[in-house]
């Protein structure tokens, strides 16, 4: 079977993002499958940073996917869903980020699946067994949105599609899951299947925040981030979840088609993280002043610890 | 020996309780916290009366000469009033109080209880504030005319390279006062006040990007008392920041020149950490008193607002930044959250 990931160019208007969005789709030719009664859209929300700094899925992009739904599967029980992080809670971030007030504008629910019941799921990835408590919420729905942002990321290099479902997992702690994190993506991904991924590429994150003016559309979560790993600067076989996810039959990238823009054409405007991470450098930081506290006894203000 | 207190451990309080143990003539005896790992720190560190309530430090702790005081900003008023109720010097960190009517309430009850009182106004120690107020008390650029001032930071959402949960009260007006303006602003209405002399606002615009009950960034003009300086603040809490980086400055335009924060202020604040630290190290070779946190620039202040009370109490001075001075400022941003009510500029 074929896999098709639509790149799609926006700009910056409200209205045209609707448009951008419901294009994508037409791309790709999506139609859901059998009679839809519930849609869940799961954003990245991350932390209290807005969409422009690349952090968080932009509000016009769930919008236009909810004016979407509307037109090809009628009025049916939408919510926009996010779990809490080890240091993010939900509540606030829907609040700080816009999306009560799209939820107000656009009469769907927000939904905290780290108040959903949670199932207990566990799969064996790479030898590993890896379990989960997912919201059952996800399990359960017709229609499952990914709306991922295309963003580079310390530990795996990139999150986007396949990264976000890591965020659905309903404990607040997923710190515990970092040590075998590549591992603990293709996990979720297997257990989470969603049926959709947008991604929100209008602002996206590399070294530093980039208006790159891209939607990409696709089905499946791996395709999608084969082809958004080339954007940020990758060889999509150098991301570890990548593989792992091909050897676990997640994805091939023999199937894949891309319609719409080239990918070269975004590839070459996006910031790509240097030789040395930021992350690298503020280990580095740390062992230097943990080494110059302990040879001269100054204060650490906490602000500059881990 | 001065014998403090430490009430609250939260990031600015546990800074306080390091910077105590490492100014000469001080010792911490006691410290308050409700979370026990801050407290576990606390211990760690050698402190050795540790309290969940802050009350029971203060009720039975009457060997102290001072308590610092760090908590969120609903409990300051309650906490001051029964520190020096209880006799002691205190330490409060910015703001005074909530309202005008509780700093108002402590200015009375410094002055009965002839106890010192220091409000945290951190930024008049900063090196290269220091500097241009000297450079201004000599006339170096001719009579002040504006200042303008700027903090645009994360606020309560700011971080070390993990992020950490943001504690709600930040956002329920009735505990923490306001946003950024009495976040922030508070700094830079205390540093106006601190260049040009007791002001008013005259005008005040507020925003509120977050769609939170408080205000994410704010926008006001001072004017002196006797009129000539104006002053131009702007402050924000919207900004995706991680020091070093630091979106901080302030401008004083005079007749006869102009005095940039950003033209005094290291440069590189990663080569200013190698050189004092390299610094630091030699003096420690040579048995000589280091200078705590001049490696970060920016945090050098929080220990010489602490020295600097520290040895107004040994000494019987009044402390530079006076509990007059935290009424002052909470009643300039109640004036501006009236003028921003009121969305109108003053005559």
């Amino acid at each position: 079977m074929e896999n098709v990931v639509a790149l799609v160019r926006t700009c910056d208007l409200m209205e045209e993002i609707r448009d951008f969005v419901f294009e994508s789709l037409k791309l790709i030719d999506f139609k859901p499958s059998g009679r839809v009664g519930s849609v869940v859209i799961k954003p990245n929300l991350c932390y209290y940073w807005d969409a422009d700094t690349g952090y968080t899925t932009d509000t016009r992009v769930v919008a236009g996917i909810i004016d979407w739904v509307r037109e090809n599967c009628g009025d049916v029980d939408i919510k926009i869903v996010e779990a809490d992080a080890s240091a993010m809670r939900t509540k606030l971030a829907f609040k700080v980020l816009g999306y009560e007030n799209l939820a107000k504008e656009k009469d769907v629910e927000l939904f905290n699946l780290s108040e959903d019941v949670l199932v207990d799921r566990a799969v064996k990835v790479n030898g590993r067994e890896i379990s989960f408590k997912v919201p059952k919420i996800l399990l359960e729905s017709d229609l499952f949105i990914n709306v991922p942002k295309l963003k580079v990321m310390k530990i795996v290099k990139i999150t986007c599609a396949m990264k976000n479902l890591f965020g659905c997992i309903g404990t607040p702690r997923k710190v515990v899951y970092h040590k075998f994190l590549n591992e603990a993506i293709v996990g979720i991904n297997k257990v989470l299947r969603p049926h959709l991924t947008v991604v929100d590429g209008i602002v996206a994150l590399g070294r530093h925040p980039i208006k790159l003016g891209l939607l990409i559309a696709g089905t499946s979560p791996f395709a999608v981030d084969w082809v958004a790993s080339q954007i940020m600067g990758y060889n999509p076989s150098s991301i570890k979840f990548l593989e792992i996810a091909r050897r676990e039959g997640l994805g091939k990238p023999e199937n894949m088609i891309v319609k719409g823009e080239e990918i070269s054409e975004f590839a070459k405007i996006f910031p790509k993280e240097g030789i040395i991470s930021t992350g690298s450098l503020w280990t580095l930081q740390f062992w230097f002043l943990k080494t110059y506290q302990r040879l001269v006894g100054d204060v650490i203000p906490s602000i500059l610890e881990e | 020996m001065i014998r403090v207190g430490v009430i609250g451990l939260g990031r600015v309080g546990m800074l306080h309780l390091m910077n105590s143990l490492k100014i000469k003539g001080a010792s911490v005896v006691a410290a308050a916290d409700a979370s026990k790992s801050a407290l576990a720190k606390a211990r760690s560190l050698g402190v050795k009366r540790l309290f969940e309530d802050y009350r029971k430090l203060l009720n039975s702790s009457s060997d102290m000469d001072a308590v610092i005081i760090s908590l969120p900003n609903y409990l300051h008023f309650e906490s001051v009033k029964l520190a020096l109720e209880e006799g002691f010097n205190v330490f409060v960190e910015k703001p005074l109080a909530l309202t005008l009517e509780e700093s108002g309430e402590i200015v009375k009850l410094v002055r009965e209880s002839g106890r010192k009182l220091m409000v945290g106004h951190c930024l008049r120690f900063l090196e290269v504030i220091r500097k241009m107020k000297e450079s201004l008390d000599k006339g170096v650029i001719g009579r002040l005319e504006v200042a303008t001032l700027e903090e645009v930071i994360n606020g309560p959402f700011a971080h070390p390279r993990t992020p950490t949960p943001v504690s709600e009260w930040w956002f329920d007006p009735r505990k923490s006062g306001g946003g950024a303006l009495f976040d922030i602003g508070y700094h830079m209405i205390d540093l106006f006040r601190f260049f040009a002399g007791d002001a008013d606002v005259v005008f005040a615009s507020l925003d509120y990007k977050f769609n939170l009950p408080v205000e994410d960034g704010a926008i006001l003009i001072l004017r002196s008392k006797e009129g000539s300086v104006k002053g131009i603040i702007n402050v924000g809490w919207y900004q995706q920041t991680i020091f070093p980086r630091y979106n901080f400055r302030v401008i004083l335009h005079g007749n006869a020149g102009f005095l940039s924060s950003d033209h005094l202020v290291p440069h590189n604040l990663y080569l200013h950490a190698a050189k004092e630290g390299f610094k630091n190290l030699l003096r420690k070779v040579a048995g000589r008193r280091i200078r705590y946190l001049s490696y970060t620039y920016y945090y050098e202040p929080f220990y010489q607002e602490l020295e600097h009370f520290f040895n107004c109490i040994k000494k019987d001075l009044d402390p530079m930044v006076s509990v007059e001075d935290g009424l002052k400022t909470v009643e300039l941003i109640r004036q501006a959250y009236t003028l921003a009510d009121n969305n109108s500029c003053k005559e």
